[in-house]
């Protein structure tokens, strides 16, 4: 060997072994007997099946060393300790002055095996709690329509028929009175009445906003916007270009995802105008509601604890089959965009489809 | 590989490093075709993208588009790039990338503003060579164009980026 490839081979960070053209063991460097634990004395001369039992290491036969190139292969080596390995093999043909031989350069890759291992069970634990928090917010989403449509329902079957009732008799008592002061109680209490009515239907329509009895999307909408626009003087455009019979169960959640983006804009925009957008595309619903506030940098709220706002926007159309983007830069507005499909598209996974996939 | 972001795994981790690679001038290029572009054309894109996907292959889909996002967002801020466009962009053709057996020519409409400075995600170019396979040369007159202005770190932390590309590839 010439003393360039005697240094090359001896301190090479690879353990290396030169092995003849019928597997026998011709030389071996200092890191093949660290990492093999046989002196090279030991090595020289024994098959190479020696240091992988039990395997074919893939020598090859007939051409010449000029006319192929290196090749690769993975194995398990063994030790003198009997410990066994992974080991990544390159095999190296060269012209020797006792003929071809081929050298084999090992790297024991355990570690990168247990890196790898390591990375693999965190990708595992990371799509799980992934999943574990899309189910969970799903599970609040519906919870908190199922919980809202319950209240209102209950609200408008039973305590409102009993206030209507109570009215009525406290309209027919007050018309067997006689005495004025004592009607001027009764009025009182009329009023007193009809206010706690009035109140309630509010809360129905704050809790059923897009029924077809308080006039769907649009109003509801409106409804929130001229509210914005009394409270704290953003005014609006409002472009509802949907024409089509939008699903009570999309227009409440279109209704929702829009009612957030508005608490935001309320809330932290300092916006003059807010501009609302309804049309209808591949059979769903697009909307875009842009502000000309203050803005924020996405990159330092979104990795902030405390904004499930923005989570629950996205996850709402997620939901649903769609998607939604909401973006932002300092000192340029705001602007939330989401797409869902009036028909709903499959929310979870087809059955047998987590085994398959 | 494990195909976290679909069977196009591979193609979009590319895509997640090419973004590296860009330059504040590309970066402005990519935010003005964005803004140009149709936004009904891209949300049509986008819903036939979901239309044409299981509820599965849609949450790689987003997975992928999230991370593009994340990531355009560091490359936006290392080079001082504030306009959320760009990230936009990044979501758009991550999305794409990942469901492009998907989508026909809503593809194209997906990765268009990015394919201005990354030609190879067109459809017909080879998604795995572009920007990976400038020259030595091309690379350099990149460096020094896009220096002006860009912090060391950036540089520094970009040209580390190159290097280990160049190792992948040479492997």
């Amino acid at each position: 060997m010439s003393s360039r490839f005697t240094q090359l081979f001896e301190h090479s960070p690879d353990a290396m072994v030169i092995v003849d053209r019928t597997g026998h063991i011709n030389d071996a460097n200092k890191r093949a007997e660290a990492l093999f634990g046989y002196g090279r004395d030991q090595m020289r001369g024994e098959s190479i099946s020696t240091l992988f039992p039990g395997q074919t290491v893939p020598l090859p036969n007939g051409s010449e060393p000029g006319e192929r190139v290196g090749s690769h292969v993975d194995l398990v080596g063994s030790s003198t300790d009997l410990r066994q390995f992974p080991a990544d093999v390159n095999i190296i043909p060269i012209q020797t002055q006792r003929g071809t031989a081929e050298v084999l350069s090992v790297r024991d890759i355990t570690e990168e095996q247990r890196a790898q291992f390591v990375l693999e069970l965190g990708l595992d634990v990371f799509e799980s709690a992934d999943h574990n928090l899309q189910s969970l917010l799903d599970h609040f989403i519906r919870a908190q329509e199922e919980e809202r449509n319950r209240i209102a329902a209950g609200i408008h079957d039973d305590t409102i028929q009993i206030l209507a009732a109570a009215n009525l008799r406290l309209q027919q008592l007050r018309n067997r009175l006689d005495d004025p002061e004592e009607r001027d109680i009764l009025d009182k209490l009329a009023k007193t009445l009809h206010m706690a009515l009035s109140r309630l239907r509010q809360l129905i329509f704050d809790l059923r906003p897009t029924s077809p009895e308080h006039g769907g999307l649009e109003r509801a909408l409106r409804a929130v916007l001229e509210q914005m626009q009394s409270d704290v003087d953003v005014r609006y455009q409002l472009d509802d270009r949907c024409t089509g019979s939008v699903p009570a169960s999309i227009s409440a959640l279109i209704f929702r995802i829009a009612q957030e983006a508005l608490i935001n804009v309320r809330k932290h925009a300092k916006a003059k105008t807010v501009q609302l957008e309804f049309q209808e595309v591949c059979g769903g619903c697009l909307a875009r509601i842009v502000d000309d506030g203050v803005g924020y940098s996405p990159a330092d709220v979104e990795e902030r604890p405390g904004h499930i706002g923005l989570s629950l926007m996205r996850e709402r159309a997620v939901i649903a089959g769609g998607w939604c983007r909401i973006e932002s830069m300092p000192g340029a507005g705001a602007m939330v965009e989401f797409w869902v499909p009036y028909n709903g598209l499959p929310t979870q996974p087809e059955a047998g489809s987590e085994r398959a996939a | 590989m494990r195909p976290i972001f679909g069977p196009n795994t591979r193609q979009v981790l590319t895509f997640l490093t090419d973004l590296w690679l860009l330059s504040p001038e590309e970066i402005n290029r990519v935010t003005r075709a964005w803004r140009e572009a149709s936004d009904v054309e891209r949300a049509e894109s986008w819903a036939q993208l979901h239309r044409a996907a299981s509820w599965r292959e849609r949450k790689s889909y987003l997975a992928a588009a999230s991370v593009a996002r994340k990531q355009a967002m560091d490359v936006a801020s290392m080079l001082k790039r504030t306009d959320w466009a760009f990230w936009a962009a990044a979501w758009d053709a991550a999305a794409a990338i990942a469901a492009s057996e998907r989508l026909g020519r809503d593809y194209d409409v997906l990765v268009s503003p990015l394919a201005t400075v990354l030609p190879s995600l067109s459809r017909g170019g080879n998604r795995l060579q572009v920007p990976a396979q400038r020259t030595d040369r091309q690379a350099a007159a990149k460096r020094e164009a896009a220096g002006r202005g860009k912090e060391t770190a950036t540089s520094a932390k970009q040209a580390a980026h190159r290097g280990g590309r160049a190792g992948m590839e040479a492997r």
